[in-house]
């Protein structure tokens, strides 16, 4: 019995301190319910949030959440795994549907970044790492990434100018997306001229703190035709995970964890990367989409720079990814990433993505990564 | 030595392999090793990953190793705004294990991933608190 | 043996307790290194006796007031002993006057050579020190510092100022492993001390709750305990050795 996905909604991502936590979580899940057909709130009978609790000053969001939304007294609780909270959620749906535990599950992934300071978000997020041996000397969530650079370019000869070219395709394909942060394009000369941040990476190598949130309904096969024409099926779900601390990797130019969890969703959706028509994966930073899309096969290992050179991942490409603008436009409010991904695979699946469609789209990829690589989820959904 | 006074800002106050202070305080870096199967670890760690045993002894390091990657952050989290820009190095320490540290004494220009590097143990010498470190530079 | 294999300075080890403290520390194991500006022939006498004992010792012209001599003193010892380990300033000097008849020069030397010089010989013996993660340094001091002395606005200025800086030494040193005290005797019976008229000397001897003025000797024992592993756990402390004489 297959599990689907029946309605989405997607909130403006950006600099939302004119909504609450609870406010923001509202507006993408009465766009769902108004996506689906026939699907009444009192129907859904459980709602799982993904978030990560230490930005808010309000302590357990699912519970205030639930409450605002107006679905008590129905089950609720967060799932958690860093930047990947919104596909480990997605996960923990699939699993209370496809048990028979729950039947219609509402899936809300939702953040507010802003209510921290720059310095203090930068301080919280360094320590997504091991805190006992590296915070201690004032690593940074953009350094490790930096890490990861530049051992990218040591080894595969990648250059600023391909890594940087992540930058310019994203906001190319975010200008048309009117709920990303950013919507204007930008220059690789820009980019490249943008202020440093940990080098090599600069300001516009990194995906900016945002606020949002965005929802997704799943219900299983049986139901799914009740509610919406357009189905849209899970199937392939890997995840794993890998060593917290880039000092126990086996190696810093790939997350093993992204790796296997996508090997683990080949394989239970019995395709292989060729097959992939459209893809989202994780640009936290520009470097990232690099190595993303050799982690899940796109390219061989050590290619990606030539991959999005050669423009592969642009649409028309052998791939195209990250269509609507990446977490590099819309920003990436952490909990909300991994839902707000699968709502652009399923609008492309559908045929609803407007200037940003991949034609003929029925096999998409969902990666979405945690941390600095400590989680990987990979979903394969088809039409 | 308490562990809480390793680093520049320390967030593992207590831990179980909090010796490696004392020892780094006096001057060496020290790892640990499984009582039971040998293996050995840098980063220290008190219980095996390998055969879940949980005694251990300490061993010495050198210190020398192989730059593995870099970085220089500019973008400084709390705490360590006053030391920005700082220069970042993972090194590879040739007895096996891996740590994290600033590289200091070594131009920006001739930092290349694989050069040989030696970590030393350091105390900062201007504050009055006592904070011990290690540092990399040239071996 | 307390001190085996280490090495030590001792400035102001030709005569009085400076010579005493340099044999004693070599007593116990250490080489020793003295400096002398004037008195070279008492200075190699002090050597011959720390030869006997079977340890090295060096004899160094150096003004205790000139950087660059300290600095080549440093030098030396670390060559030729192969190490340092101790310090003991002790050099000094007192030009009592009243202070309405007390000039500048009278001031001045007596705070370059007492205080200064102090300075001086702690500031590289602490720069060595921190690098190795061990040492010790005691600086004799007086009890005219913890008290006023009549006559003695210099003096006892310059030897209240040894105390305030090893004070503050002991705080910048402790974390590598560094002890830094004082030691701070009272009349003590010394070749000078011979010249003084007795009534001065009856007068200390009447101040002392034991009745009597310290030997060399017994200023050299503390500073040897101070310099041991014995004292791993003082720091920061002034020592009175003068049988009770100021309490």
């Amino acid at each position: 019995m297959r599990v689907g996905i029946v309605g989405i909604g997607h909130g403006k991502f950006g600099n939302r301190s004119d909504a609450t936590v609870q406010e923001l979580a509202f507006e993408p899940f009465k766009q769902a319910i108004e996506d689906c057909k026939n699907l009444r709130r009192k129907d859904i009978d459980a709602l799982v949030v993904g978030s990560v609790p230490e930005y808010h000053m309000q302590r357990s969001l699912p519970g205030v959440v639930a409450e605002y939304v107006g679905m008590n007294p129905k089950s609720t609780w967060l799932t958690e795994a860093a930047c990947a909270s919104g596909s480990a959620a997605i996960r923990t749906a699939y699993m209370a549907i496809k048990s028979g535990m729950h039947d219609i599950v509402a899936v809300i992934g939702v953040q507010k970044m802003r209510e921290l300071s720059t310095e203090e978000i930068l301080a919280l997020m360094g320590r997504v790492g091991d805190v006992q041996w590296e915070s201690i000397f004032g690593t940074t969530f953009p350094g490790y990434y930096a890490l990861y650079a530049n051992r990218h370019m040591h080894q595969f000869g990648t250059t600023k100018e391909q890594i940087a070219q992540v930058a310019v395709k994203n906001h190319y394909y975010g200008a048309m997306n009117p709920n990303a942060f950013f919507q204007k394009e930008v220059t690789i000369e820009r980019v490249l001229n943008s202020d440093d941040v940990a080098y090599p990476l600069k300001v516009f190598d990194c995906c900016a703190n945002a606020d949002g949130a965005a929802c997704i309904i799943m219900t299983n096969e049986d139901l799914a035709k009740k509610y919406t024409d357009t189905p849209i099926w899970f199937e392939g779900l890997g995840s794993a995970s890998a060593q917290m601390s880039v000092l126990r990797r086996p190696n810093l130019v790939e997350i093993p964890s992204a790796v296997e969890a996508a090997k683990q969703a080949y394989k239970q959706a019995n395709v292989k990367p060729s097959d992939i028509q459209v893809a989202e994966v994780h640009d936290c930073f520009t470097i990232a989409e690099i190595m993303a899309y050799e982690d899940i096969g796109l390219c061989p290992k050590g290619k990606g720079g030539k991959f999005i050179e050669e423009k592969q991942s642009y649409i028309g490409g052998k791939t195209p990814v990250n269509v609507d603008g990446g977490l590099k436009a819309k920003g990436h409010p952490v909990g909300a990433t991994g839902v707000s991904m699968t709502t652009e695979i399923v609008k492309q699946l559908r045929g609803d993505a407007g200037k940003r469609q991949v034609s003929g789209a029925e096999i998409g990829l969902m990666h979405n990564v945690g941390g600095i690589g400590q989680y990987t989820f990979v979903h394969i959904l088809r039409r | 030595m308490p562990f809480k006074y390793f680093g520049k800002i320390n967030f593992t106050p207590y831990t179980k392999v909090d010796k490696f202070a004392d020892y780094l305080q006096k001057g060496k870096l020290m790892g640990t090793q499984c009582k039971k199967c040998g293996e050995k670890y840098f980063p220290p760690r008190a219980d095996c990953i390998k055969c879940l045993n949980d005694t251990f002894e300490w061993l010495e390091y050198s210190g020398k190793g192989t730059l593995h990657s870099y970085t220089k952050i500019y973008a400084a989290p709390k705490g360590f705004e006053d030391i920005a820009p700082y220069t970042l190095g993972v090194v590879d320490l040739e007895e096996g294990g891996r740590l994290i540290s600033w590289i200091k004494d070594i131009p920006d220009n001739e930092i290349k991933i694989g050069m040989p590097v030696k970590v030393v143990p350091r105390i900062f010498e201007e504050t009055e608190e006592i904070k011990l470190y290690y540092t990399i530079g040239k071996p | 043996m307390e001190l085996e294999g280490k090495s030590a300075i001792v400035t102001g080890g030709s005569m009085g307790i400076g010579a005493t403290i340099a044999v004693a520390l070599a007593r116990e194991g250490a080489n020793v290194a003295i400096n002398y500006r004037k008195h070279d022939t008492e200075a190699k006498a002090v050597a011959k006796k720390i030869e006997k004992l079977g340890r090295k010792c060096l004899v160094i012209k150096a003004d205790v007031t000139s950087y660059n001599d300290a600095d080549a003193m440093f030098k030396q010892v670390k060559k030729e002993f192969g190490g340092l380990d101790i310090l003991v300033c002790n050099a000094g000097i007192n030009i009592d006057r009243v202070i309405w008849k007390m000039s500048e020069k009278d001031w001045d030397n007596v705070i370059n050579v007492n205080l200064k010089g102090y300075f001086i010989y702690n500031k590289l013996a602490a720069a060595h020190f921190k690098e190795q993660r061990s040492g010790k340094i005691v600086n004799i001091t007086s009890i005219n510092g913890l008290r006023g002395k009549f006559g003695q606005c210099n003096y006892s200025a310059s030897k209240g100022g040894i105390i305030a800086l090893t004070k503050a030494l002991a705080k910048e040193v402790g974390k590598f492993n560094v002890n830094v005290n004082a030691v701070a005797p009272g009349m003590v019976m010394t070749e000078m001390a011979k010249n003084i008229p007795s009534e001065f000397l009856q007068k200390a001897v009447d101040e002392t709750v034991l009745g009597r003025i310290a030997t060399t000797g017994e200023i050299a024992n503390v500073v040897v305990f101070l310099c041991s592993e014995k004292a791993r756990h003082i720091t920061g402390e002034v020592i009175k050795v003068d049988g009770g004489q100021y309490i």
